[in-house]
């Protein structure tokens, strides 16, 4: 049954023409997309190796100064990709991928490259991603809408059923070359993760392989809806309709939608009134009061009367207390943010039970490392970063300052102390529990779409004892 | 028979039950469309107003608290006091560049949620200012908002497929397009008025209902602007009724007829801008801003490096700043030379991506030709004041704002320093040297209402008359077609 089917849909797809056009074209936008979004992660990629190299050597290089300055001075890390970001960049262009570590302040990342673009980038860009999650599925439709309702029309389908063939067979062949036919699309991008997977010296298994296997659900759950909705309608012409109001609504209307109803469900304030917050509770009378409290303390516990007696440097000491007082502060404030928006992700997650486009959407971007979540590991990593350096540099105020005649500085030795700041993405099962319901979204529309096909087969041996 | 027409058609779409499903369908797109940007760019308008409410209250606060600064005679840390020039400058000061969306923003957010709309003004190198943001969520930007262009520029259009795909081909297959012949009525007259009916229910309820939300909850919007705004989606929709009526014309059935329309509608709306995006991207590449952070980094190091000598040329510059013609001077004078110094270190390099984004600019200008898709959301974007040229100008604005505040602060701290205000102590002070915040310069825009080009709108009427006529002449081939076969008949 499949070998026939197969023979009889090439026979019509090469009558009509159309198809093959379609796919070719459809071919070559992905593998155009395929290479620029190679390109794009080459010159990222040598980009954050070039400045990250150029910073650590600028830090380590700064010359004879005070730790506290060499704190001011600061460092800036750059967040790295993952070989997959070249098939997906996700929120790349949408978050900065800088972050500046400096003394006393937990600074948010910088330049979005979106800021750079001009308005007509807000149409998108022709990503292999984009072509996955958004033209493959038409393609599909434009392919596979005839299937069974054009055979229904054409009378065909009678006869097909009437010589004996069974419909559930009939119906799987179908699907399967429709299955099978968008499968092949999916050939360079399979064949691009094959090769990051044998070129790369940290290779992402799990993530290359999640990755597939989600586009190929995704594929096989818009081939079993072309199918279902072929099967049902009495037209091909109904059925062609109804699949195009359904690709619009699942991948250009309700992502949009979901995406705003959960900022309006999650509302945050804005970035001005998060700063005046920052440093509304940070630089306060409390804060002076705490040091004033701590200074008592350590004089007490040392039994001196004046920070000068101390057998370390008092400086030092307040520095490091400042910082982890100011630490708790960004703690509070950056959760209750992170919070909010933790929660409009989980929301959008959500509207994936609406549409599978949201669900392998999130799934692709978790897999490349180009979301929220995984910016937001690199953000927390470059955070402890910044308060490890502000230790080392501290407690080295603490314990030297008070030998040197005149105005501490360090050197080298100390810069060398402090590690250099390599970013490495935890492994894919970390952050699973962050992707469930994306995971579930995609396991409930494999089950409804299966009800669907069981559906439409029961409809097709009614037809055929008719 | 024209009224026989209209009637018979209006009474199809209502047995349909469409009148009153597509009147429902726009509205609802309309209505939400609206108050969803109406939402957004009231958020935005009420960060400016906090913004400019902060500074005031900061302004005031100061005022209220300088007879005890007056009186107090203990020492203050001068980055803590607010009565401190140099505090003010490099740490205090509450002085903000914004920019007010207009009464326009809900028809199209464009750029709005990622550009900044206000900037925090301090002392320091304007690469550290301009490069502020808003911090939201990332997939929000990038999903775009759910607004008045994208019902324009991506739903009307499918809707207007949806409705119009059949017309005329569902009566010559039906055979109803003969009867009417043999009474007298024409193919060109049932086409036309089957599309003008149908996509009228479609657009005008759009746009009455858009309009009306417009005038009645956007404060301010003039008529020139709701007349563009009209022009703009009446030229749009009529650019795919044309359309419409260029496929229908070809005597296909109906499949084949919303085939063809998807297949252009997926290539105007989604292949052509994506590919004109990724050319432009790649014909004017912007440069990387991971090296720039490179070059800032240099650019800083050098002139630190070289600080007495980046302040022998700063007084070079400045000779009215020097403390007695000399060169000795407070570490405030030296930090504003320094960041003189980084900023124009850093000028060949913001040029670059200045250079990049006006090229890019004026690539899509150019290709915007290629989709009427290109054409409309442009124009949207611009009426909605949302767009690079009120941006370009709202950041120009800034950038004089923050000369003019390092022009204040240099002064102001130079003329302190002969006096020898700063002189009491090291690292503190107890003379007030700004009693008066007020006297910091304050931002404001003059920025105009957006200047757009109907240029090429021209070009989408062409286009639109084009396929107009084409159609035309096939239907009337049609006609004489099917005269001859009632004739025969």
């Amino acid at each position: 049954m499949l070998q026939s089917t197969f023979k009889k849909e090439w026979l019509d797809t090469k009558r009509q023409g159309q198809t093959l056009w379609l796919s070719g074209i459809a071919v070559l936008l992905l593998l155009l997309a395929c290479v620029t979004g190679f390109k794009s992660h080459q010159s990222y990629q040598q980009a954050v190796n070039e400045v990250s190299q150029s910073e650590q050597l600028r830090w380590l290089n700064q010359g004879e100064k005070g730790p506290h300055s060499a704190a001011h001075y600061g460092i800036y890390v750059v967040k790295p990709t993952t070989p997959l970001a070249a098939l997906d960049d996700g929120l790349q262009a949408y978050q900065g991928n800088v972050l500046r570590l400096e003394a006393h302040i937990r600074n948010d990342s910088l330049f979005r490259s979106a800021q750079d673009n001009v308005p007509l980038s807000r149409f998108g860009s022709l990503s292999p991603a984009f072509v996955l999650q958004v033209l493959l599925p038409l393609l599909i439709i434009l392919i596979g809408y005839p299937l069974l309702a054009r055979e229904r029309e054409q009378g065909t389908l009678k006869q097909l059923l009437a010589a004996g063939a069974s419909p559930a067979k009939l119906f799987f062949a179908k699907c399967a070359v429709l299955f099978t036919l968008s499968c092949l699309f999916l050939l360079p991008v399979a064949l691009f993760l094959l090769y990051s997977q044998t070129a790369s010296e940290a290779p992402y298994t799990l993530r290359n392989a999640l990755f597939l296997l989600s586009y190929l659900i995704y594929l096989l759950l818009w081939a079993l809806i072309t199918t279902t909705l072929s099967s049902l309608f009495p037209t091909a012409r109904r059925a062609l309709i109804t699949l195009l109001t359904i690709w619009a609504f699942a991948t250009l209307l309700l992502p949009k939608l979901a995406m705003n109803i959960a900022t309006t469900l999650h509302p945050q304030g804005s970035g001005q009134a998060f700063q005046a917050k920052l440093e509304s509770e940070v630089y306060t009378d409390a804060r002076l009061d705490a040091i004033e409290k701590f200074k008592q303390q350590t004089l007490a516990q040392y039994g001196v009367s004046q920070v000068a007696d101390l057998p370390f440097d008092y400086a030092g000491a307040q520095l490091q207390f400042g910082e982890q007082y100011a630490d708790k502060i960004f703690d509070r404030l950056f959760k209750a943010r992170l919070e909010q928006l933790e929660a409009q992700s989980q929301s959008y997650q959500l509207a994936g039970l609406l549409t599978p486009f949201i669900a392998v959407q999130t799934l692709s971007m978790a897999t490349a490392a180009t979301d929220f979540s995984h910016q937001q590991s690199f953000e927390n990593a470059a955070e402890q970063h910044r308060r490890l350096m502000q230790e080392v540099l501290n407690f080295n105020q603490r314990d030297h300052g008070h030998k040197a005649q005149g105005h501490y500085t360090a050197g080298k030795e100390l810069w060398q102390q402090i590690p250099e700041f390599s970013y490495q993405y935890p492994r894919f099962t970390h952050y699973l529990p962050h992707y469930a319901i994306s995971l579930i979204s995609l396991a409930f529309w494999l089950i409804v779409l299966v009800l669907l096909s069981l559906f439409a087969i029961k409809k097709l041996r009614l037809e055929e004892q008719r | 028979m024209k009224r026989l027409i209209l009637a018979t058609e209006l009474k199809n779409l209502w047995r349909e039950k469409l009148v009153l499903t597509l009147f429902l369908t726009t509205s609802v797109l309309a209505l939400v469309a609206f108050f969803n940007a109406h939402y957004f760019a009231n958020k935005q308008r009420d960060v400016v107003l906090a913004a400019q409410q902060m500074q005031q209250q900061t302004i005031q606060n100061a005022k209220a608290g300088l007879p005890e600064r007056l009186a107090s005679t203990e020492n203050h840390k001068w980055w803590e006091d607010p009565y401190d020039l140099r505090g003010q400058a490099f740490y205090l000061m509450q002085n903000y560049a914004t920019k007010t969306p207009l009464a326009t923003a809900p028809i199209a957010t464009g750029q709005a949620d990622v550009l900044p709309y206000y900037f925090k003004m301090l002392i320091k190198e304007k690469q550290h200012i301009v490069h502020q943001y808003d911090y939201v969520h990332p997939l929000s930007l990038l999903l775009g908002q759910f607004d008045l262009s994208f019902v324009v520029i991506y739903l009307l259009p499918l809707l207007i497929i949806s409705i119009c795909f059949n017309a005329l081909a569902s009566e010559r297959q039906g055979g109803q397009l003969r009867l009417l012949m043999l009474q007298g009525g024409s193919a060109t007259h049932l086409l036309t008025y089957q599309l003008l009916l149908r996509s009228a229910l479609i657009v005008m309820p759009f746009l009455l209902i858009s309009s009306l939300l417009l005038v009645i909850i956007r404060d301010q919007m003039g008529v020139t602007e709701l007349l563009s705004y009209n022009l703009i989606v009446l030229c749009y929709s009529g650019f795919w009724i044309a359309l419409t009526a260029w496929v229908n014309s070809r005597a296909k059935s109906a499949a084949n007829n919303a085939a063809t329309l998807v297949t252009c509608w997926l290539a105007l709306v989604i292949v052509v801008p994506a590919l004109v995006n990724t050319s432009i991207a790649l014909l004017d590449p912007t440069p990387s801003r991971i090296h720039y952070i490179d070059s800032l980094r240099a650019a800083s190091d050098d002139a630190q490096k070289a600080s007495e000598k980046t302040l022998a040329q700063y007084f070079q510059d400045h000779p009215e700043l020097a403390k007695n013609g000399s060169g000795a001077s407070d570490y405030a004078t030296k930090k504003i030379a320094t960041i003189n110094s980084v900023e124009r270190a850093m000028e060949v390099q913001d040029a670059r991506f200045l250079n990049a984004q006006q090229a890019q600019q004026q690539s899509a200008q150019k290709l915007q030709y290629l989709s009427p898709a290109l054409i409309v959301q442009t124009l949207l974007v611009d009426l909605a004041g949302n767009g690079l040229t009120r941006h370009h100008a709202f950041m120009s604005e800034v950038e004089a704002h923050h000369q003019a505040l390092q022009r204040f602060f240099a002064n102001e701290i130079a003329k302190a320093n002969q006096r020898g205000d700063f002189a009491p102590c090291d690292g503190c002070s107890t003379k007030p040297t700004l009693t008066n915040l007020a006297d910091i310069p304050q931002f404001s825009s003059e920025l105009a209402t957006p200047v757009y080009s109907y240029a090429p709108l021209i070009w989408l009427l062409l286009l639109a008359v084009g396929l107009l006529l084409i159609a035309k002449r096939r239907v009337n081939k049609l006609d004489s077609a099917n005269n001859k076969e009632v004739l025969v008949v």
